[in-house]
């Protein structure tokens, strides 16, 4: 569904990315961990196209959006991205925030757009809270509600960077919970995350990323239970 | 002291109440007002288009040619006397022209839209860039994104500075008396001739000047106070 093929990414004098290749099923869920730095944002960010990369190739779907005749927008919109600020657009209320790129592209009419959106807020249990403004909610319900503002678009993919960092402690569960509902439901995830349980619990394959490279990758038990390369092991070391 | 007071009173009936000058004042202040909000209207679009041109980036990040050229017109703007961008409208650019005030208001507005474009570039580069990154994920157009989300947000941080930004443009208008238009700075000026007495006219022009202001100014502090207040986000 994604193919990487060696992307390099640099800024300024800063070589980010040194060579990234990887291939993106279709449903499966991707979980990238690695010591802050070393270009897990930028990677993902790549892939929708918030950075451009300085060299490779990005297929998505078999289309190269690489290409610059591609459309990104139109590729965007089959990809949603969730970020560790939230992001909502402060002036515009929970159901505008969700409505309005559907509706905008005109994916869909108001009424769909909104009717979709209740059924999703009640999905995260938030249906009570469509007239609120972003400032009104904890990051939790912040959260929740971008994840579901992504999804108002049906997405064939979902990004996630850092989800959870900013949260409160107590907060984290409800958000990992909603991600743990989506991958369930068969949802095509690449997730950025600190969160080792998640990794273990919910990931098909997990990446070690470090000095701008996939240095390991593997299925949940075998990356935690028998990490191969040394930066792994002092890494698991640290966060476990 | 009665004496004082006599010749007070007569410098002030000369001033305003003879020929009912007052009135002069009042169409003075037409005109002053007339100039200083068309052009504040077109120093607002052309600011905004301006400043939007100054933050215009191809898709890998680089200037573009719009840049330089608002770069050069702020530049051109910012560079030269007010007084002298005037003279240049008034008998060089449209000097088949016979609408002064036509004249005064694009010469102003053209003027106003070089600092308008500041104030709107930087609040605008206030507005955190996670809107803008989240918009375009979703896949909004930059334009939309702008639209919808970035701009609202920078017409909080711009009020400050385009209120006061309004107020030097309302009193920077004072120089059309340089092109013969009859303001309330010349009105003053034309009738302290005619009573040879330059205290009264002159005075009361100033406190003209001051009443309007302040009355902006309360009025754009609460507009500043109901856009906070319908913020609770
Ligand atoms: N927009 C940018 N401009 C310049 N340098 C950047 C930018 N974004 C990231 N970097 C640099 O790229 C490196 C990797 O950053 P990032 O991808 O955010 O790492 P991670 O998400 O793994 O912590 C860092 O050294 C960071 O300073
Ligand atoms: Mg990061």
């Amino acid at each position: 569904m994604i193919i990487v093929k060696d992307l390099h990414k640099t800024f300024e004098n800063n070589h980010v990315l040194r060579g990234i290749h990887y291939h993106v099923h279709q449903g499966e869920k991707i979980v990238v961990v690695g010591p802050s730095g070393s270009g897990k944002s930028t990677f993902l960010r790549c892939l929708n196209l918030l950075e451009t990369p300085t060299r490779g190739e990005i297929w998505f779907d078999g289309q190269l959006i690489t290409d610059p005749k591609t459309s990104i927008n139109k590729v965007r919109e089959h990809m949603g991205m969730v970020f560790q600020n939230f992001n909502l657009f402060n002036n515009l209320t929970i159901m505008e925030n969700i409505t309005l790129a559907p509706t905008k592209l005109k994916i869909m009419s108001k009424e769909e757009a909104s009717e979709n959106a209740l059924q999703l807020l009640q999905r995260v249990g938030l249906a009570e809270k469509a007239d609120a403004y972003p400032g009104q909610l904890s990051g939790g319900q912040k959260q929740r509600i971008a994840i579901v503002r992504s999804l108002a678009m049906n997405p064939r993919v979902m990004l996630f960077d850092e989800p959870t960092s900013a949260l409160d402690p107590e907060m984290v569960g409800e958000v990992l919970d909603v991600m743990k509902g989506l991958a369930e439901s068969g949802m095509t995830m690449v997730v950025v995350t600190h969160e080792m349980g998640f990794a273990r619990e919910v990931g098909t394959k997990v990446l070690f990323m470090d000095e701008g490279i996939i240095m390991e990758e593997n299925e949940p038990a075998e990356f935690f239970n028998h990490p191969k390369c040394e930066r792994l092991q002092e890494f698991l070391s640290k966060v476990l | 002291m009665t004496e004082w007071f006599a010749k007070v009173e007569k410098l002030f009936t000369a001033a305003f109440i003879t020929k009912d000058r007052w009135k002069l004042y009042f169409e003075g202040l037409g005109v002053t007002l007339e100039i200083a909000f068309f052009a504040a209207i077109l120093g607002m679009i052309i600011g905004t288009v301006i400043a939007l041109m100054k933050l215009s980036t191809t898709r890998n990040g680089k200037k573009t040619v719009l840049t330089v050229i608002a770069n050069i017109y702020i530049d051109i703007i910012r560079g030269t006397p007010s007084v002298l961008q005037l003279l240049i409208m008034w008998f060089v650019i449209m000097k088949n022209s016979k609408n002064g005030v036509l004249i005064a208001v694009l010469s102003f507005g053209i003027n106003s839209g070089a600092y308008v474009a500041e104030i709107v570039r930087a609040g605008i580069l206030a507005v955190d860039n996670g809107q803008m990154e989240a918009g375009r994920s979703l896949g909004l157009s930059k334009a939309q994104t702008m639209c919808y989300i970035v701009l609202p947000q920078a017409v909080k941080n711009v009020l400050p500075p385009i209120g006061n930004e309004f107020i030097v443009l309302l009193k920077e208008t004072a120089i059309v008396g340089y092109v013969s238009l009859t303001d309330l700075t010349r009105t003053a000026n034309q009738i302290s001739s005619r009573t040879y007495d330059a205290f009264m006219p002159l005075i009361g022009a100033a406190v003209i000047y001051f009443v309007v202001i302040k009355i902006l100014t309360i009025l754009l502090a609460q507009l500043e106070r109901g856009l906070r207040k319908g913020d609770n986000r």
